[in-house]
């Protein structure tokens, strides 16, 4: 591994985790420490029972039921860039455990023909979603409410996709190449194998990482964090 | 211009009002505009101030500038801006305009309370002496009034005597008294200013036989508009001390939204103590008399085509849907609803203090359109509804945009459509 590689796909990934959990869990900590005020915030109606409540709390936080009244189009890409994303999650998974109950009733090519479908169209789901979120910021009156941190936000994370569309989409996937490299970082010695040591997308691969440790730095300090305080939001709507 | 003390003295403002709720809004919002549709005001001018996450984003970007590691170090990426002269501009208008209805909350994805953020600009101009003038002026009468009862006691009651005859008149009984400082009494109602919200509900209290008290104050709290929670917290004070020594078992607010909505959701929070009774709103009192029996409505007495306003404060944040639903429909012979309703009725545009504002008449005007086709939409010709900023607020659309509709309050309802035994004053 090169001393660029060595840095960007290995110590930085470390760091880029720890700044991620230990910056999500003080944020949270941050929140719960600050004094709640005792003013009942709820709306009406309200849920009848802390089982209902948890209900409308799920409806609110994954289904987004008011985008939906608002504006379908944004509601369309919200919700396909969010289920993008879990599929997206699973399928880096992937590169550190197979999903073995899928893996024993596919097969390994049927497995390989899915996470090749499956793969190509999440990247390119999530590279349709967030170009249509970054083209809404141009558009009043979203273009005044934005600040400079939404458009670098939205331009890392298109940059993000692109990169990691390009490992999946431009030529056959190699997957044991990718899990070595994966293997290496959890056991705490940072290699790339040969195959990518003398591949040309070394260097995609190097901007790929490099580009998801920024996000994850940033995420904590970032709106982002919605992923976390939108469910508490949702809850005090209906306190 | 503002001074290098002023600025302290507004952050630090902020830095007291900053609680687990704001820090939440503070950070989770995504500037995603879903509520820009939601707000009558963005909706009716297309200012972008008006626009909900623009009228957080003022108080966002202060503080960033103060309170967090990225507004010091890449303060331009996230716009954390001091409190200067345009930014406290910019928060008077978007604070002081806005009506407080939280529309906005119910249509963000992660329900971020607007007002939570209007109620600290306020407090942050108020702090430097930039807040709306009339509103502290009102505010300052109304402690004025509770610091020297004794004073306007007589004046208070010699008032009422005209009133008093007509409701002896109507209910047709010359002992009856409208009960002042009465101890003991199950309730005490709290009118608003003037004779309109008395004589009515003295009419319907008669009739239902209830065992009342009238307030000395009135309900409407120009504190709260100012946005001065001390000053909010002594005006709801004078009657919250009356009704501690009048041993009353609840306390009955007139038809007057935000005035029920601080009895009801703040004022305990503010006092940090435990009300030893009961908060009710007038409608809910009047909707229970109904169900009880103990007031009978003439069905289909009301023959022309009559609707119904939720005012948000009764409605969205109050909890009050279907009790002056029932009310209405008892007694009309054509109810039509308004479309959007209930938790999603538009504002009328005259909450949150606007109604007392003139600098803001314009803006209510042209804010009022939604509230205007929606009207329009049903064809009635009286509207309904309990509180009087709304009523006020719907009063002077009416008349600018030739609704042709009466506009009545549910009181005045309820009392035209009852068998009473003594006629109405010609």
């Amino acid at each position: 591994m090169d001393w660029f590689s060595f840095i960007v796909a290995g110590i930085m990934v470390y760091v880029a985790v720890a700044v991620f959990l230990i910056g999500s869990i003080y944020r949270v900590i941050q929140w719960r420490r600050a004094p709640k005020s005792t003013v009942k915030q709820g709306m009406f109606p309200r849920a009848e029972n802390p089982f209902k409540r948890t209900l409308k709390l799920g409806k609110d936080s994954l289904l987004f039921p008011q985008v939906l009244d608002t504006d379908r189009w944004m509601w369309f890409f919200v919700i396909g860039m969010h289920l993008a994303g879990i599929g997206l999650f699973f399928g880096h998974l992937r590169l550190l455990f197979e999903i073995t109950p899928l893996y024993n009733a596919l097969g390994a090519g049927g497995m390989e023909t899915l996470a090749s479908w499956v793969g190509g169209a999440i990247g390119i789901s999530l590279f349709i979603a967030f170009t249509y979120f970054l083209l809404r910021r141009f558009k009043s009156p979203y273009r005044e409410l934005s600040v400079p941190e939404d458009y670098l936000l939205l331009l890392l994370i298109l940059l993000l996709v692109l990169l990691g569309d390009h490992l999946r989409l431009t030529h056959p996937f190699d997957l044991a190449s990718y899990r070595d490299y994966m293997s290496s970082l959890l056991h705490f010695k940072p290699a790339f194998p040969t195959a990518i040591t003398f591949s040309a997308d070394k260097w995609v691969l190097d901007a790929h990482v490099l580009t998801a440790n920024m996000l994850l730095i940033y995420f904590p300090f970032s709106k982002l964090v919605h992923a976390m305080g939108g469910f508490a939001g949702n809850l005090l709507r209906s306190e | 211009m503002v001074t290098r003390e002023e600025q302290d003295l507004a952050v630090k403002i902020l830095d007291e009002k900053t609680n687990r709720q704001l820090l939440y809004y503070l950070d989770i919002c995504t500037r995603c505009g879903i509520c820009k549709d939601a707000c009558h005001q963005y909706v009716a001018t297309g200012d972008v101030l008006y626009l909900p996450a623009s009228r957080a984003q003022l108080i966002r970007k202060v503080f960033r500038k103060y309170f967090t590691i990225q507004g010091k170090l890449i303060p331009s990426v996230v716009e954390a801006t001091a409190p200067n002269d345009k930014l406290l501009e910019d928060l008077y208008r978007a604070s002081y305009a806005c009506t407080s209805c939280r529309r906005c909350m119910y249509y963000c994805p992660f329900s971020i309370d607007t007002t939570w953020f209007t109620s600290i600009g306020r407090a942050m101009l108020v702090a430097i002496g930039r807040g709306a003038t009339i509103l502290g002026e009102l505010a300052d009468a109304a402690i004025m009034k509770g610091d020297n009862i004794d004073m306007f006691r007589d004046i208070l009651i010699d008032g009422l005597k005209d009133t008093e005859d007509e409701f002896k008149a109507r209910v047709g009984d010359p002992s009856a008294t409208i009960p002042i400082g009465k101890k003991g009494a199950h309730s005490l109602y709290v009118a608003l200013a003037g004779t309109h919200t008395i004589l009515p509900m003295a009419i319907i209290f008669h009739q239902a036989k209830a065992d009342w008290s009238l307030s000395l104050f009135e309900a409407a709290n120009y504190g709260y508009f100012y946005g001065d929670t001390a000053r909010a917290k002594k005006i709801a004070q004078r009657f919250v001390d009356e009704a501690k020594a009048l041993g009353v078992q609840e306390l009955i607010i007139s038809e007057c939204g935000h005035a029920y909505r601080v009895m009801e959701f703040l004022y305990e929070a503010w006092a940090k103590e435990k009300l030893p009774f009961k908060i009710r709103a007038v409608v809910d009192v009047m909707h229970d008399y109904i169900k009880e029996g103990r007031i009978k409505l003439k069905p289909g007495s009301l023959l022309e085509p009559v609707t119904y306003h939720d005012p948000c404060q009764v409605g969205r944040n109050g909890g009050f849907y279907e009790e002056p639903r029932n009310i209405v429909k008892a007694v009309a012979a054509d109810y039509r609803e308004m479309t959007p309703n209930r938790e999603k009725q538009w504002c009328c545009g005259g909450g949150g203090g606007l109604v007392a504002e003139s600098e803001f008449d314009t803006l209510r005007q042209v804010s009022g359109q939604k509230k205007v086709e929606q009207i329009r939409k049903t064809g009635a010709k009286v509207l309904v509804t309990p509180c009087e900023n709304c009523r006020l607020q719907i009063e002077m659309l009416n008349e600018k945009n030739n609704l042709g509709i009466r506009i009545s309050s549910m009181m005045d309802l309820v009392v035209e459509s009852m068998d009473l035994p003594g006629a109405k004053p010609a």
